[in-house]
């Protein structure tokens, strides 16, 4: 389980730190490795939590310059110190969706990220989505069919969707059941989140982004 | 005054966008975890990792010793230590024994979550380990380890109807079958959470994610010793409940409510996922004896149903669900005599509690494979065997001896699922197998009593408050809560009805025990039709001084004036009318009192709980489900690829959020039937994570076709029946029937995950020489590895 750390906490007198181990590969390659390409990953080194490091996210198209502990979640950093608490923790470990977030346009789980990791990424949330005062187009579709009940699992469900049009932006039926089927959403809105899909996916053609 | 009317839709029945769609999609619904307060402290539980034990001693000084931690709480710091909803027989805090995985030993509140859950791992509980009974037919026996009380049967309720022995003469064919159903966690994606913000010594405001804030309400005030006017419950937006969040809330509430007056701040307690699963109550698992018996043309002439239901180491409500599952044991069919027992049993597992449907999926389950059995022992088709037993208007008298209120919709809701599954076709001309795949169709029928059951009748009422503002904008209040299923909706709706102004004029808000008075839960389907009642008569309250203020405006008697269209006007002359704000504005003006109250409650019935004779319920829904499946035989797989569902709901108030109910009863009772598996070692539960407890995904979900027979009943606001409960209900028992049809075998456990399945088959299984070989040893318990996707 995932638990919400404080400042100082623990600390690394001695002996390689995640932080000295992670500066010694650089951002790129961390980032490299953590997000996709996991043949140049080196072997996970144990080591306790550490003093926090500076960082500088970019989110929503902002740009914070932020102080955090090494083994915190992404999703711990957009709730806890951007009070971004639009993404959703609903498991911690990678396995409802509740939190996913894009990182440079791709899904994935803020839990599963850490919050290093997204430094040199462009980070979009729920919160980035709007455009002004308006709703964004995916966002729109899924209002405009119902394509939520408790909408807790909502915005994961909708950055999941914002991601999968990015990549294929005229999904078929079957592709947009399997593309969403990383998010849970146990009211069962299925029916009317795959509709609210193949909406956005319409509106994105006339113009949306 | 105005004489130019745009014709407004009414609102009933249509698909405006829900009141809480665009901060939804947005991201900005605040749900109780995105709650922060200065100064707020962070909850965290001590919890057994057995499920029963003798309680030596709890040590907490090495949590105390935590540099974060401000306070920890034993029994011994609980002013009144019981938080049973009904009964006293659970313990907030344990003092000597330990009696389910889960049961709390200590509480902790430190300045932040980590430390807090760190310094509860610290409490040391000494325990010496017990026998337990993990199975509720073994806990009857007489040589059971006694789990809490002098007897582990802790009540029976019974249905008699008619002389079962005499009508067995009569029968051709008999089933005697034994089903054992499984429980199912309810898996709401938001954890169960609350925030407890305490007043000095005087009161305390809790905000939690809930279905049942009242209940919350009495069970921190029995807790802290408080009269209930100094606890205020509001319902913070609530991630998905299902029942979950109707019982447990309290107990994490209290826990909350605990920490803050002893520390006289803030706290928060928000539930790790892992201890969600393992700690919260569950569906109930069930053992269903049958013995039904049909004459050659297949009319049912008795039916005997004994069921244990598996109430886990507390009551809880089980006792409540017990009671619908005993009058729920037979379906909506005509029988010549009945025997029902319903026996409420203790074991040491994880408690069971309210879950969509509230016993009555676990023996419809059962009933329905047994009307397959029938089906098939007669040479009949299984559609055709539930006609000739099927309730209509000429023949509608349920098991209880309760004569229903015309019209009785069972006939037509078979029909109409029949039909559109195609289920004549698909008999008459299987479709061939598609490689491996075996295909499949099953049917099962519903009948649902709407609303509380008898013995719960004295919870069945509702408030609701309605002020008009000076803009002509409308707030209303209810007692019901908004979990996901719509209900803000459906109060916006009725409300912008009745007033005739367009649903964007209504706001409704989160219910709050401080502005409306005890309405209840929010369960049984009855939210809408509850709240929707009791905002009719608010309305109607408003309207007396409403009324007079218009007729004066338009020039003719109160009596004259109608509400329509967002304006006040001259029944018979809707070219005479004045715009509802103007309405609004004046009464303002004249300082009119422009709040109403209102209530409703449900008609008083008659019901012999020794016998199971009379009136359970007010009313019912009906309610059927046909399945396609296709099985791999080999891999014991099952998809579901449609469900075609019928339903008797009255009238129609919202679109969207009625077919939102049935797609995701579907989806559920699917998955409740085929891959949620709550797999349990000796009470504990080896599957508390979403990789290993399988709901279904967006890629698991079949194509559902709706059917709605909507008739005028006088039951709900508007003619709304309860959708919520008969969405579900059908489902698994269909899906079930549709995978022994394509199998040709009989499964009587439930879920039918592929171990279950290639089980099942035996020697017909494709390759049953392997499997003998590989499954055999691990058959004597449940396989704890071997899932659905695994």
């Amino acid at each position: 389980m995932a638990r919400k750390p404080r400042d100082n906490e623990h600390t690394c007198p001695h002996g390689v730190s995640r932080r000295g181990f992670l500066g010694s590969l650089g951002a790129g390659a961390v980032a490299a490795a953590t997000l996709g390409r996991p043949g140049e990953t080196a072997p996970p080194e144990v080591a306790d939590a550490v003093e926090p490091s500076k960082v500088t996210l970019l989110v929503n198209g902002r740009r914070h310059r932020l102080l955090v502990e090494p083994r915190w979640t992404l999703l711990h950093v957009l709730r806890e110190r951007l009070g971004l608490t639009g993404s959703k923790p609903g498991c911690e470990r990678g396995e409802c969706g509740a939190c996913t977030v894009l990182i440079d346009g791709v899904p994935r789980y803020a839990c599963l990220t850490l919050a290093l990791e997204a430094e040199g990424h462009e980070v979009t949330t729920i919160e980035g989505l709007m455009r002004g005062e308006e709703l964004g187009p995916t966002q729109q579709a899924f209002a405009a069919e119902d394509a939520f009940q408790c909408g807790y699992c909502t915005p994961g469900q909708i950055m999941a969707a914002e991601g999968l049009l990015r990549a294929k932006p005229a999904p078929t039926v079957a592709e947009i059941r399997l593309g969403m089927s990383g998010n849970l959403c146990r009211c069962g809105a299925y029916p009317h989140i795959v509709k609210a899909v193949r909406r956005a996916a319409e509106a994105r053609k006339g113009g949306g982004r | 005054m105005t004489s130019h009317l745009e014709p407004v839709p009414g609102p009933l029945g249509g698909r405006h966008p829900r009141i809480d769609a665009a901060a939804k999609v947005t991201g900005s619904t605040r749900y109780v975890a995105d709650l922060a307060l200065p100064g707020m402290l962070h909850a965290a539980l001590a919890t057994a990792t057995v499920a029963s034990a003798r309680v030596l001693g709890v040590d907490t000084a090495a949590a105390r010793a935590h540099a974060d931690v401000v306070a920890v709480l034993t029994a011994a710091d609980v002013p009144a230590n019981s938080i049973g909803v009904i009964f006293g027989d659970q313990p907030l805090l344990v003092t000597d024994r330990v009696r389910m995985v889960g049961d709390r030993f200590a509480l902790v509140a430190a300045r932040t979550a980590e430390a807090a859950w760190t310094a509860a791992r610290l409490v040391g509980a000494s325990l010496e380990e017990l026998p337990g009974v993990f199975d509720p037919v073994a806990a009857v026996a007489d040589d059971a380890p006694l789990v809490n009380g002098a007897s582990n049967v802790f009540r029976t309720f019974h249905v008699q109807r008619g002389d079962t022995a005499k009508q067995a003469k009569r029968a051709a064919v008999v089933v005697e079958a034994e089903y054992r159903v499984g429980g199912q966690d309810h898996a709401y994606l938001e954890p169960q959470g609350c925030l407890a913000i305490p007043e000095g010594r005087e009161r305390i405001t809790i905000v939690a994610s809930c279905q049942c804030p009242f209940y919350i309400q009495q069970g921190v005030a029995s807790v802290l010793g408080l009269p209930l006017a100094a606890v205020r419950v509001e319902q913070a937006p609530t991630g998905g409940g299902f029942g979950g969040k109707e019982d447990y809330p309290t107990e994490p509430a209290a826990c909350a409510a605990l920490l803050a007056w002893h520390t006289g701040h803030p706290v928060r307690l928000i539930y790790p996922r892992e201890l969600d699963l393992q700690a919260t109550t569950k569906r109930h698992a069930m053992v269903v004896r049958h013995r039904w018996g049909a004459d050659r043309a297949g009319r049912l002439r008795f039916a005997e149903v004994e069921t244990f239901m598996d109430a886990g180491a507390y009551v809880g409500l089980s006792t409540v669900v017990a009671e619908r599952a005993n009058v729920s044991a037979i379906g909506p069919y005509h029988v010549g005599a009945v025997r029902v027992a319903t026996h409420v049993v203790y074991t040491n597992n994880l408690f069971g509690g309210a879950f969509r449907g509230f016993g009555a999926p676990q023996v419809t389950w059962a009933a329905e494979a047994t009307m397959d059995k029938l089906a098939t022992r007669l040479g009949m088709d299984p559609v055709e065997l539930r006609r000739v037993n099927v309730l209509d208007d000429t023949r509608r008298t349920i098991c209880t001896g309760q004569r229903l209120r015309t019209p009785v919709l069972a006939r037509e809701v078979l029909d109409r699922a029949v039909e559109l599954a195609g289920w004549d076709g698909f008999r008459a001309a299987p479709p061939a197998a598609d490689g491996a795949w075996r295909h499949g169709m099953g049917v099962s029928l519903v009948l649902y009593g709407c609303n509380l059951h008898w013995g719960g009748q004295r919870l069945d009422r509702s408030s609701a408050v309605v002020i008009l503002q000076a803009d002509g904008s409308v707030v209303v209040r209810v007692g019901l809560t908004e979990m996901g299923q719509g209900n803000l909706t459906a109060c916006q709706t009725v409300a912008a009805a009745a007033l005739g102004v367009d649903p964007s004029q209504v706001q409704v808000w989160q219910p709050d025990t401080t502005t409306v008075a005890d309405s209840g839960p929010t369960v049984a389907s009855r939210g809408s039709l509850m709240s929707g009642r009791a905002i009719l008569d608010a309305v109607r309250r408003l309207r007396v001084r409403l009324d007079p203020v218009a007729a004066e405006l338009l020039g003719c008697r109160p009596g004259e004036v109608e509400l329509a269209g967002g304006f006040a006007r001259v029944a018979g002359s809707p070219e005479r009318a004045v715009a509802m704000q103007a309405v609004a504005k004046e009464m303002s003006a004249r300082r009119i009192e422009t709040i109403a109250t209102g209530w409703h409650r449900t008609k008083a019935r008659r019901f012999d709980p020794a016998t199971g004779q009379g009136a359970p319920y007010e009313f019912y829904a009906m309610a059927c489900h046909v399945a396609r499946v296709a099985v791999d035989p080999g891999l014991g797989i099952v998809r579901v690829e449609e469900v075609t569902a019928a339903h008797d709901v009255g009238r129609v108030l919202h679109r969207d959020a009625l077919e939102g109910q049935i797609h995701g009863g579907v989806v559920q009772g699917m998955g409740w039937g085929v891959s949620e598996e709550l797999r349990l070692d000796r009470g504990r539960l080896v599957n508390p994570n979403f990789t290993d407890y399988v709901i279904p995904t967006s890629a698991d979900a079949p194509r559902i076709t709706i059917a709605l027979v909507e008739s005028d009943s006088e039951a709900g606001p508007c003619g709304a029946k309860g959708i919520g409960e008969p969405s579900f209900i059908p489902t698994a028992a269909a899906v079930r029937n549709a995978v022994c049809d394509a199998l040709g075998v009989e499964v009587d456990t439930l879920p039918l995950t592929p171990p279950r399945l290639v089980e099942a088959l035996g020697e017909r299984h494709p390759f049953a020489w392997v499997v003998e070989a590989a499954t055999r040893p691990a058959t004597e318990h449940e396989p704890a590895t071997v899932g659905p996707r695994a």
